[in-house]
């Protein structure tokens, strides 16, 4: 595969999370469009590539609203794909810009949360579900991600506390991020044991909290964003695989098993050269599935492997290895905005590559590894991608 | 009724937590539908693909495996192993949240021996990961068919059998709310 020579991500933003909103997904998106073009200090007419993540722009579609924001795009992409959504518009854009089909390309996901549409899209998530899934006692995706957590806990004899290191390093972490719904509070491990059961092994905090929200990036060439004086980060590899071991009864692997050897060979570092970790954290299980996946330890050994990482992003926690994870908090902590979910772990990227997030800056970070997974069709997520960025000077 | 009092009401009705009477999830899309038509005569009835044999859960249109278009409806066996079981203590949907209030909801995966993975209530507390199951499909109080899955050892050979099983989980009835609208 060829690398993505020339072409960089700059200007993250995130927007308006809040846990209803009487705005709906265009109000976000639009709202991102306009915070990026400031931010990049251009006009919008400049923006000649649109791609767009969104569950609930209902009957419109990206191309709709390149009428409401009044844009001209030559390119425009539409990834519906949930926790995938953002490395794939990111590795569409990054494409499209290297073979010159655009130059500057808005990557926008954004989500309303009208008063009781959760249920709506729970309910409507897909044909299989609605019709084999849901039915059955309407638990949306805590059902489907409880019996994969069982299924993990009886075959690798994870426990509770295990899934509680992920959640409390991710509050911890939230609670110095500005935008997490809710940094404001504190977690510890009695509030996490002792916490409202949802779903056989879930508890009230292995669960994302449905807000509405926005997250973009702008995807340009590397002479555009140094002429325009904007600090930028560098893609070394990405790929993504989907439906893959889909013979396995109940899901513990996806498909970061088949790519990762190939990922790191071609950005030319390994796992132990990564400075921070952003996963798709729906559920703590699914993020120590993803570091398994990931290289970070053997299949089996993420229960251990979390006991002794420390995942902070100031790296003061006990725990002897270091490895900044979802450092904003993730969606267990800033609240799952929909498709902006699947954008949360890149805008948060780019932020500490380019030393510009704020309290929760990692030092001297250069290498970052995004995650993304997602889209329970049935019984399971289908999607896997990845992608490994570097801060411009690494 | 002036509109005040008229947009009230109207609110009111469109709160499934105010109502006498909540069901089962009632929506189904044409080929869920048609897995309902399909099982009312028999215990469990899947869709086989008539060219290369497969059986294919949830229902399609096509065969998900050589994507002919020979899928038929035919009597599959209905012994399976139970995979993973979990108690839902919280549901988006009111029937559930009745049901809750007393004991949570039990639901599972099984790996039919037919093929299929299938998602189903769980007829029995009992039931433990890696158990071998029967699995049934009965009409709910909604009229759709679900998939029910007992222990091997319980019997549900006959269409009482089996009634009685679906009756005692009270999923056949309306889950009812005193004073309700």
């Amino acid at each position: 595969m060829k690398g993505y020579d020339g072409v960089v991500l700059t200007c993250p933003i995130s927007l308006g999370y809040a846990k209803q909103s009487p705005h709906g997904a265009a109000w976000f998106i639009g709202s991102v469009l306009r915070e990026l073009v400031k931010a990049a200090g251009i006009g919008k007419q400049h923006v000649d590539g649109f791609a767009v993540s969104s569950f609930s722009l209902g009957i419109d579609s990206a191309i709709a609203l390149t009428q409401h924001f009044d844009l001209r795009p030559r390119w425009i992409e539409q990834a519906n794909m949930g926790g995938v959504s953002g490395i794939i518009a990111l590795r569409r854009a990054a494409r499209a810009v290297q073979c010159d089909e655009a130059s500057i390309i808005a990557c926008i996901g954004g989500d309303g949360a009208a008063h009781r549409s959760f249920e709506a899209t729970a309910a409507n998530f897909s044909s299989w579900s609605v019709d084999a899934a849901f039915p059955y006692g309407a638990g949306g995706p805590n059902a489907a991600f409880s019996l994969i957590t069982q299924h993990y806990m009886d075959k690798f004899g994870a426990r509770r506390d295990d899934f509680a290191r992920i959640a409390l390093d991710q509050r911890y972490n939230a609670n110095h991020y500005a935008g997490a719904l809710l940094g404001h509070k504190r977690l510890t491990i009695n509030d996490y044991m002792d916490a409202r059961p949802i779903a056989g092994p879930l508890h009230l905090f292995d669960c994302v909290m449905p807000c509405a929200g926005g997250e973009g990036f702008l995807v340009m060439h590397e002479d555009r964003a140094k002429q325009l004086d904007l600090p930028y980060c560098r893609i070394l590899a990405s790929d993504e695989l989907h439906n893959s071991y889909a013979d396995d009864p109940v899901q513990y692997r996806s498909g970061w098993i088949d790519y990762m050897p190939a990922l790191y060979d071609r950005a030319g570092i390994g796992p132990e050269d990564i400075d921070l970790l952003q996963t798709y954290d729906d559920y703590p299980v699914i993020s120590m599935m993803q570091m398994e996946d990931l290289g970070f330890c053997k299949k089996g050994d993420g229960p251990q492997f979390v006991q002794d990482t420390d995942m902070r992003f100031d790296k003061s926690g006990s725990a002897v290895n270091k490895l900044p994870h979802n450092t904003c908090g993730g969606q267990l902590s800033c609240g799952q905005a929909g498709s902006a979910a699947g954008y949360l772990g890149i805008t948060e990227t780019i932020r500490q590559l380019t030393n510009t997030a704020q309290s929760n800056q990692v030092l001297g970070a250069r290498h970052g590894l995004i995650s993304g997974y997602g889209m329970v069709n049935y019984d399971r997520g289908l999607c896997s991608a990845a992608a490994l960025l570097s801060g411009a000077r690494a | 009724m002036n509109l005040r009092e008229k947009m009230q009401r109207r609110l009111k009705l469109s709160r499934p937590s105010l109502r006498a009477r909540a069901r089962p999830p009632k929506q189904r899309s044409p080929l869920g539908a048609q897995f309902t038509a399909a099982n009312l005569p028999t215990a469990l009835a899947l869709q086989c693909c008539d060219a290369c044999g497969h059986v294919q859960y949830p229902p399609t249109e096509l065969c998900g495996q050589c994507l002919d278009d020979s899928l038929v409806y035919r009597q599959v066996g209905t012994e399976g192993t139970l995979l993973a079981t979990t108690a839902l203590n919280h549901s988006l949907w009111e029937y559930y949240k009745r049901r809750l209030t007393q004991n949570p909801w039990l639901i599972g995966s099984i790996a039919l021996d037919a093929g299929p993975v299938v998602l189903a209530h769980i007829g029995e507390n009992t039931l433990k990961s890696g158990e071998r199951v029967n699995v049934f499909s009965h009409t709910d109080a909604s009229q759709q068919a679900v998939l029910v899955a007992v222990a091997a050892s319980t019997d549900m050979s006959t269409p009482m059998a089996r009634r009685n099983i679906v009756a005692g989980m009270a999923l056949d009835v309306p889950a009812h709310k005193e004073g309700g609208l």
